[in-house]
């Protein structure tokens, strides 16, 4: 089922991108983006409930019940915790939401990095898996085996750049900057110390960078091609909505970009 | 839930359930080698060679002692005249080691580690000379201490196949769709054919030139001189070798997954088919094997069948596992090498009868 709904069409759909780019050296990378391009835009209407749900939370730390019941019951975590759960119920609040797009994206890494190694066929095995991927409609025995070459990586081997005899995880460093700065800006902003949705956006945005950066630094370097072009466009969306909280990215205790906007 | 704990939790949820996709592939990540010199059977399995002896199917000895994360042997052993038994590792050493045949013992000094690439294909031996092809794309010269005699043949594209000779000209397809035509002597190139797939199998001697098969869904036959004509178009790709027994190419397609692959028997004095649709069932990888007048198949499926000259299944076996290393015939017994099966090796005698079945000890 794995295979039939997730890694089928992504190796189909990265071999005919291939394809249709003249399968060239590099083309391969630059299908690997054009995909990233195309997952983005279908995950546009989750991305967009996120930052809706992202604003709604940001909204309710300045709300006056919500403080109200913050200080009420600040020594009873379990009935502030109900009363917490009741407004979010009310006002049709997802505390989880700002979540819900880095939950989805592991499916589609997982699957990306199974269809690039199927696709790149390192072994014999790998070259036979592929063959039982391809769809029948699909005529791509000129283009087998891929070229793998992306500008100076190999993107079916984890990348790194040789600078005065150390190995310099350049893509890697690259992920873990860009996943930072993609969930500082996304991070709603809370003045109390309470707020668990806040909190766990802080863990995120402290643990995501080391996870995905650990991704790019074991695993093929198409998967951090896909990182970084994901969390650039992550950013770019935000920035074009008017969310982007640009004062979480420099430690500025100043009121979000939303809130300023209003 | 305290939310620091949560927030972890998730995340390494997660981690694990990316790396238990991403590094879930057994060690064993593609099919075993096999080869013969009538009295055993030499076994390219994973982390070990193993030599068994072909009349009681028991263990003679293994390399390595242990296993080695960084060795994996799937590429088919060579055996030489003066008693070597040849093969590349396909794991991050890129080790290409010469062991005695007889005791498992390494012969050279060190393994040849000048490739960059891993070793998939089996080496040509001619005369005192090793042509050891690579995946990085270069053909390695070396002689029989494993030392290199001449530079490398950079020949492009990941080779995966062993070379073959005529006795004049080296001939070795890559998996950038080309069939590289060298002088033995002065390795230098002659031609190269652009065969419009790869060709992840060898080429095969005969009829004063080469048969290839290829993912283009063909077989060319290529002459010394790098002419070149298609003599058989196929269903599906090709991946073994085809055999010549005669006047009669065999070969097989790789067919679909819920069709099979396709035999064929191609008659080179008419260029005819000698027969019309002979699918067993599950795709064919592995090259034919011809002993007397049976041909022997196995497939993807797990079968292992025999087959007289009409195309007639004779008999057919399921010994477990799927089957993608072709068959070789040891003294009275027919050996394979199945893939995920409970054993490494069975032996049936010529009727199909299974003798005896090796798994390795842990």
């Amino acid at each position: 089922m794995w295979q039939t709904i997730i890694i089928q069409p992504m190796t189909n759909l990265l071999l005919w991108i291939y394809d249709i780019l003249g399968h060239g050296p590099h083309m391969f990378g630059l299908a690997i983006i054009l995909f990233t391009i195309l997952i983005k835009l279908i995950t546009w209407p989750l991305n967009a409930s996120q930052v809706k749900g992202a604003q709604a939370m940001q909204e309710l730390q300045n709300d006056k019940e919500w403080q109200d019941i913050q200080k009420k019951y600040a020594k009873d975590k379990e009935k502030l915790a109900q009363e917490q759960m009741r407004i979010y119920k009310d006002r049709g609040i997802n505390p989880f939401a700002s979540c819900l797009p880095t939950l989805v994206q592991f499916p589609i890494i997982i699957g990306l990095y199974q269809s690039i190694t199927r696709a790149l066929s390192a072994t014999p095995l790998d070259m036979l898996q592929l063959a039982r991927t391809i769809y029948p409609f699909q005529n791509v025995e000129n283009i087998i085996p891929l070229n793998s070459k992306f500008l100076w990586m190999n993107l079916g081997q984890p990348e790194s750049i040789q600078v005065l005899g150390f190995a310099l995880p350049t893509l890697a460093i690259i992920v873990a900057l860009t996943t930072w700065i993609q969930t500082k800006l996304t991070m709603p902003t809370s003045s109390n110390p309470n707020d668990q949705s806040a909190q766990m956006s802080k863990m995120m945005s402290i643990y995501m960078p080391f996870l995905l950066g650990w991704f790019a630094l074991n695993f093929a370097s198409g998967i951090s091609v896909y990182f970084i072009v994901s969390n650039v466009l992550g950013v770019v969306q935000y920035a074009a909505t008017g969310r982007a909280n640009w004062s979480n990215l420099f430690g500025s205790k100043s009121a979000p970009a939303t809130n300023k906007k209003k | 839930m305290n939310t620091k704990r949560l927030t972890l939790f998730i995340l390494l949820a997660l981690g694990a359930l990316f790396l238990s996709a991403c590094s879930g592939q057994p060690l064993v990540n593609t099919w075993p080698g096999l080869a013969t010199d009538g009295e055993r059977a030499y076994v390219s399995s994973g982390s070990f060679i193993y030599a068994v002896d072909v009349q009681t199917g028991r263990e003679v000895w293994r390399y390595p002692a242990e296993a080695d994360s960084k060795q994996l042997f799937f590429a088919t052993p060579v055996l030489t005249e003066d008693g070597q038994l040849l093969i590349g590792s396909e794991g991050s050493n890129h080790a290409f080691v010469s062991l005695d045949a007889e005791t498992g013992k390494e012969n050279w000094s060190a393994p040849f580690t000048g490739a960059k690439g891993k070793w998939v294909a089996p080496p040509l031996v001619f005369g005192d000379t090793i042509y050891a092809p690579n995946t990085d794309g270069f053909l390695y010269i070396l002689n029989m201490n494993g030392r290199e005699i001449a530079d490398p043949v950079e020949l492009g594209g990941a080779l995966w196949s062993a070379p073959v000779t005529d006795g004049t000209l080296i001939y070795i397809t890559s998996l950038d769709h080309q069939v590289h035509i060298l002088n033995l002597t002065t390795l230098t190139f002659v031609d190269s054919i652009d065969l419009g797939g790869a060709a992840p199998g060898s080429p095969t001697v005969g009829a004063g030139g080469v048969f290839v098969g290829s993912f283009a869904s063909a077989i060319e036959f290529i002459t010394p001189n790098g002419g070149h004509e298609v003599i058989a178009q196929t269903d599906h790709w090709v991946w073994g070798a085809p055999v010549l027994d005669g006047e009669t190419l065999y070969f097989a397609d790789l067919g679909y997954a819920d069709v099979g692959g396709k035999v064929y028997s191609l008659d080179l004095a008419t260029n005819r088919q000698n027969w019309d649709n002979v699918r067993p069932d599950g795709p064919i990888v592995a090259s034919p094997l011809i002993v007397d007048e049976q041909i022997y198949i196995v497939t993807e499926n797990g079968a292992f069948l025999a087959l007289d000259r009409d195309g007639r299944i004779v008999w057919e076996k399921t010994p477990g596992g799927k089957i993608y290393t072709a068959p070789v015939l040891s003294g009275e017994f027919l050996l394979v090498a199945p893939y995920q099966a409970e054993f490494a090796l069975a032996a049936y005698d010529l009727d199909g009868k299974q003798a005896w079945t090796f798994t390795p000890q842990k």
